[in-house]
């Protein structure tokens, strides 16, 4: 006979495997110091990348104004810039990434944890049965 | 206003038991409204403007997350750059690059509003989302609303300018997106439409998290007003000429919109609020307690005009005494009696026979 509360567990089990469970799942074979450093790497990548971007932009728009005024203390004074200005950016987005990612894996092990409880809930149902 | 709430509720009823018909639907509809203000405004390259394309795309992206819907709405609006000249195209991809890196990488489920501004652009109700989203999100959806204005802007540039734009070789390519670019970021309305939104998201979004009675209605008209005043403040001091129909308009729509989702996700009896105030060890607590708006169901009364009249059961036994008794043998009023008592003991089960 159908049990109705093992069949709303067995439901609920499944939804989340076949939902946020498949990313839980991969997120929680790692530490969460392994987690949040590999994206935080893979951010300062994606900074540098962007930001390089915006340079090149930024250089389109004013390379006339540039060109006319260019001496080498003016060089310079640009080469610091940007080199501060990508050292801000990416202490900036190394910290909101360590904040997000963390989060990230924090709630990914709760959820893990519960499906686990659920899932030896239902094995000892099964159990139970058995005998 | 009780019938109001109980059309909500029957409309909860109906998206419960059919929920992924109406999410498909929505999805639908704000990838075909994405797709064909693109091919509308950009539609440079006629292959991938034509209609057909357009539905297709619609119906295909229909059936993969939102996320997909965002990446082919980049791509199409890629080819028609493309179409334009290689130096647009170049620095759109690098714009459209720098918007996934920063922000989009992190927060995926916001580039759903890159797709909704340049659609709200094309029904002059921008504002509506800025003002939906600070009622029902965080303040992480501003970047968005940025982002989703410039590239309205990108594409209203192109638009316009698409047909003059020549020169070839590389200086030809590079004056191209120079001016391009030096076109969409130095444009003064764009700049004073994303500080009114920025100042208008903020203020709703304050004064929605207060206590106050009605703080979602309140933020809404606040939002409105701070966007129609800071419009017309960077207008005359910028010396931009915008059309103020349009912008009080958009901003009434707004408005609507805004009421509209405090109905759907906010819906609280302000008049059975209780203000309560205790303390522990360490703190004060004053606490406000608004309880939640809920009608009730009205049931429905059926009243039977041609009623089931109730079946009178003879004895049979009677009726054969009583024709025993015609013939002179006994009591007249035996049957009749009896009659009455079977009925009297058979009432409230119409189906006996």
């Amino acid at each position: 006979m159908l049990d109705e509360r093992k069949v709303k567990l067995m439901t609920k089990l499944a939804l989340y495997e076949h939902t946020q469970g498949k990313e839980d799942f991969k997120i929680s074979e790692y530490y969460r110091k392994d987690y949040a450093g590999m994206h935080i790497f893979s951010s300062i990548i994606w900074v540098t990348i962007g930001y390089v971007c915006v340079a090149a932009l930024i250089v389109l728009v004013g390379f006339d104004a540039l060109m006319e005024g260019m001496s080498n203390s003016l060089m310079l004074m640009l080469l610091m810039i940007f080199v501060v200005g990508y050292f801000g950016v990416v202490v900036i987005y190394a910290v909101i990434s360590s904040h997000i990612y963390n989060q990230k894996h924090k709630e990914a092990r709760m959820r893990v944890k519960k499906y686990n409880h659920d899932l030896t809930r239902l094995l000892k149902w099964y159990e139970r049965e058995k005998k | 206003m009780d019938g109001v709430f109980v059309i909500k509720g029957k409309l909860q009823e109906i998206y419960a038991q059919h929920s992924i018909v109406f999410d498909k639907g929505a999805q639908f509809i704000v990838a075909l409204l994405a797709f064909y203000q693109i091919n509308n405004n950009v539609g440079f390259m006629k292959v991938a403007a034509s209609p057909v394309v357009t539905l297709a795309l619609s119906v295909i992206c229909t059936f993969f997350p939102v996320i997909i819907t965002v990446i082919a709405a980049t791509a199409l609006i890629l080819v028609h750059m493309y179409a334009v000249s290689i130096g647009i195209f170049v620095v759109t991809a690098v714009v459209f690059l720098i918007m996934y890196i920063f922000y989009f990488r992190l927060t995926p489920k916001m580039a759903l509003i890159v797709l909704l501004m340049p659609v709200a652009f094309v029904f002059q109700i921008p504002f509506a989302v800025p003002l939906s989203y600070a009622l029902v999100s965080t303040p992480v959806s501003m970047a968005a609303v940025v982002c989703g204005t410039i590239v309205h802007f990108m594409m209203e540039y192109v638009k316009k300018a698409a047909p003059g734009i020549t020169g070839k070789g590389f200086s030809g390519i590079m004056a191209q997106s120079s001016e391009y670019l030096k076109k969409v970021f130095q444009n003064k309305e764009m700049w004073i439409i994303i500080a009114a939104f920025l100042i208008a998201f903020l203020v709703a979004y304050t004064i929605r998290r207060q206590s106050v009675n009605h703080a979602w209605k309140l933020a809404a008209a606040a939002g409105a007003i701070i966007n129609v005043v800071v419009n017309i403040i960077g207008d005359i001091v910028l010396g931009v000429h915008t059309s103020y129909t349009s912008l009080a308009a958009g901003s009434i729509v707004a408005v609507v919109a805004g009421l509209v989702l405090e109905l759907m996700f906010f819906a609280v009896d302000y008049t059975k609020s209780e203000n309560l105030q205790y303390e522990d060890d360490e703190y004060y607590y004053y606490v406000k307690a608004i309880p939640k708006l809920s009608v009730a169901k009205p049931e429905k009364m059926v009243k039977r005009i041609n009623g089931r009249r109730e079946t009178e059961i003879m004895d049979t036994e009677a009726v054969r005494n009583r024709r025993y008794d015609r013939d002179g043998h006994g009591e007249r009023d035996g049957a009749r009696s009896s009659v009455r008592k079977v009925s009297e003991h058979s009432k409230g089960s119409s189906r006996m026979r």
